[in-house]
C-alpha cells in the first residue's frame, strides 16, 4: 500500500503531471509573449497528443520531426549525461567527505594535524574550480575533442566546475560533522573498526557518519537534479550533440513551436525520471525518513 | 572589535571583487588601450559595467520580494504553504530553460530594436528570469530562520506581554542571526545570477550569433564571440581575459556564501 502511494505521488502526480504541466506553462508563456492567436494554442495542443502518442510525423506545421527520434535523443544522450552526472556527483562528495571527516578525527583525538593540513589545497582548488564558469569548461574539453568528447569528462566537468559538487560536498560536510560530536558515534569509536578515509564504506567510521547524513542528502540530491539537467541541456548546445538540448535550441531559432514543445517536454520527462530514481533510493534505504519528507 | 582575519576576509573579497570598480573607471581603460584592440577593450569594459548594473537589479528586485514574501510567509501560514508550492514547481525546471523561454519571445524584437530602448527590455527580461530562478533558494533562505526565531522562547513571551505578530516579526528581522540569514541569502543570489548570466550569454550567442542576443552586454556572450580563440591560430589571450575577472568575482561570491553558512551552522 504504502509503495502503491509512493508511486502515485512521485510517478503520477510529480513525475508525469509535473511534465505536462510544466510544459503547458512555459508554453503557454512562450505563446502568450508572442501574442499568439487562440488557433495556434489548438494546434499545439494537437501535435501534443500526437507526440504523446507515439506518432511518426507529429507535428501537421512540420512534418518530418518524429516523436521517437526526439524522445531518443532524450534517452540516448541527455538521459545517460545526467545520470553519469549525479552518480560522478554522488561518489566524489561522499569520497571528499570521508577524507575531510576522518581528518578531522584523526586530529580531535590523536593530534594529527598533517592530514588536516592536507585538506587546504584540496578545498581551494574545490572552491577555485566551482568559481570558473561551467561553460568555460566545456568549451576547452570542446577545443581538444571537438564534438567527438567523451561522455565522463562532460559529466566530471558539469561537477566540478560551476559550483554543483562545491555545494553538494559543503552540504554533506556540515551534515556529517554534527554527527561527530554525537554521543552514539563516540560509543561507534571504540569498537576499533576501520576509518574509512578514501571512501565511506559500510562498517567504517566514516560510513556510519554517513548512515546518519544520508536520508538528508538524498533529498538534497533531488534537489540538485534540474541544476544537473540545466549542464548538460549547455553541454550538448555547446558540443553540438543530437540531445535535447540542441533540438530546443534548433527548435527555437527556427520557431518552430511544436517542436520546442516537445523537446521541452522531454527534456522535463527526463528530469523527472533522474528525480524520480533518486527518490526510490530514498524511499527503498529509508521509508521513514522518505515519509517524513513528503 | 573585528578579529584580524575577518578584515583580512573582507579586503580578499574587495580584492576579487575590484572587476567592477575597475570596469566604470575610464583611467583603468586608458591604461589598457594599445595592448588589445580598442573594440575589444570596449565589449570588456562594456559587459562588466552592465553585468555589474544586472546583478544590482536583480539583487534589489529578488531581495524586496524576498523580504515581503519571506514576512508574509511567517505572518500568514497560509500565503507561506501556497508560495512554497509555487517555488517549488519553479525550482524543479532548469533555471536556463526559464531564461531561454523568457527570451525566445522577445529575441526578435530585441534584433529590431538598438539602443537604449532594446537593452532596457533585455534587462527587464532577464532580471524576470533570474528572479524567478533564484527566489525559491533566497525565500528559504530566510523564512527558515525567521519561522524557526519566531517560534522560540522568548518570541512566545513577546507574544504574552501583546505584542502584535507584525511587530515581532519585524524586531526578528532586525536581529544578528537574520542579518547573517540576508548576507548569505545576497550572495547566493549574486553568485546564481551571475552563473545565469553568463551562461545565458554564452549559450545565447552560440545558438543565435547576433541576432536575439541580449541588448545587454555580458561577459558570457564576449567569451563566445570570441571562442575561436583558442583554436590554432586564434589570440588565447581574448578568450581568457573575460574568464579571469568573472572567476574573481565568482570567487567572492563563493566566500562570502560559505561564510554566511560557516555562521548559520
Amino acid at each position: 500500500m504504502r509503495f502503491l502511494r509512493f508511486l502515485a505521488l512521485e510517478f503520477l502526480l510529480r513525475g508525469v503531471l509535473f511534465a505536462v504541466l510544466g510544459t503547458a506553462a512555459l508554453a503557454s508563456l512562450y505563446f502568450l509573449s508572442i501574442g499568439s492567436p487562440a488557433e495556434q494554442y489548438a494546434e499545439a495542443f494537437r501535435s501534443f497528443i500526437l507526440l504523446l502518442s507515439g506518432s511518426s510525423d507529429f507535428s501537421a506545421e512540420h512534418p518530418g520531426f518524429s516523436a521517437s527520434r526526439i524522445i531518443m535523443s532524450g534517452a540516448a544522450i541527455t538521459l545517460p549525461l545526467a545520470i553519469a552526472s549525479l552518480l560522478i556527483l554522488v561518489l566524489a562528495t561522499l569520497s571528499a567527505a570521508a577524507m575531510s571527516t576522518t581528518s578531522q578525527y584523526l586530529e580531535s583525538e590523536y593530534g594529527r594535524k598533517a592530514s588536516v593540513n592536507f585538506l587546504y589545497p584540496g578545498k581551494f582548488l574545490s572552491a577555485l574550480l566551482s568559481s570558473v564558469p561551467l561553460f568555460v569548461g566545456f568549451w576547452v574539453l570542446g577545443s581538444a575533442f571537438g564534438s567527438n568528447a567523451p561522455f565522463i569528462p562532460i559529466a566530471f566537468i558539469s561537477v566540478a566546475l560551476g559550483g554543483l559538487g562545491w555545494d553538494a560536498g559543503r552540504f554533506l560536510l556540515a551534515d556529517m560533522r554534527t554527527q561527530m560530536d554525537t554521543t552514539h558515534t563516540t560509543v561507534f569509536t571504540t569498537l576499533g573498526l576501520p576509518l574509512g578515509r578514501l571512501f565511506p564504506l559500510p562498517g567504517t567510521y566514516s560510513g556510519y557518519l554517513l548512515s546518519s547524513s544520508f536520508p538528508r542528502f538524498i533529498p538534497y540530491l533531488a534537489g540538485k537534479v534540474p541544476a544537473i539537467i540545466g549542464g548538460v541541456t549547455i553541454a550538448e548546445i555547446i558540443f553540438s550533440f543530437p540531445g535535447l538540448g540542441s533540438t530546443l535550441m534548433d527548435a527555437l531559432l527556427s520557431h518552430n513551436t511544436d517542436l520546442l514543445i516537445a523537446s521541452l517536454f522531454i527534456l522535463l520527462c527526463v528530469n523527472a525520471i533522474v528525480t524520480f530514481i533518486v527518490k526510490t533510493v530514498l524511499f527503498l534505504m529509508y521509508p521513514r525518513w522518505y515519509e517524513k519528507a513528503v | 572589535m573585528k578579529k584580524l582575519s575577518e578584515c583580512l576576509q573582507g579586503a580578499f573579497i574587495a580584492i576579487l571583487a575590484s572587476p567592477f570598480i575597475l570596469a566604470w573607471l575610464p583611467a583603468i581603460q586608458a591604461m589598457l588601450t594599445g595592448k588589445v584592440s580598442a573594440p575589444y577593450l570596449d565589449s570588456l569594459f562594456s559587459s562588466f559595467r552592465q553585468l555589474s548594473i544586472t546583478l544590482g537589479s536583480t539583487l534589489l528586485v529578488v531581495s524586496s520580494v524576498t523580504i515581503a514574501l519571506g514576512y508574509a510567509s511567517v505572518q500568514w501560514p497560509i500565503v507561506g504553504k501556497i508560495t512554497a508550492s509555487a517555488l517549488d514547481a519553479i525550482e524543479s525546471v532548469p533555471a536556463i530553460l526559464i531564461a531561454l523561454f523568457c527570451y525566445a519571445p522577445v529575441s526578435g524584437y530585441l534584433a529590431g530594436h538598438s539602443g537604449s530602448s532594446s537593452a532596457f527590455v533585455s534587462l527587464l527580461v532577464f532580471v524576470f528570469a533570474a528572479a524567478l530562478t533564484t527566489l525559491p533558494e533566497a525565500l528559504r533562505g530566510i523564512t527558515l530562520p525567521l519561522g524557526d526565531l519566531y517560534y522560540r522562547k522568548y518570541s512566545l513571551s513577546f507574544r504574552s506581554y501583546g505584542f502584535t505578530r507584525s511587530r515581532i516579526l519585524t524586531v526578528l528581522l532586525g536581529t544578528h542571526i537574520m542579518k547573517d540569514a540576508f548576507k548569505r541569502t545576497c550572495a547566493g543570489i549574486l553568485l546564481k545570477t551571475l552563473v545565469l548570466d553568463c551562461s545565458f550569454g554564452f549559450i545565447i550567442q552560440l545558438g543565435f550569433g547576433s541576432y536575439g542576443t541580449p541588448a545587454h552586454a555580458s561577459p558570457g556572450a564576449l567569451i563566445a564571440a570570441n571562442r575561436d580563440a583558442l583554436f590554432a591560430g586564434g589570440e588565447p589571450l581574448l578568450f581568457w581575459i573575460p574568464v579571469i575577472p568573472l572567476v574573481m568575482i565568482s570567487m567572492a561570491f563563493l566566500i562570502m556564501f560559505d561564510d554566511g553558512k560557516a555562521k548559520e551552522i
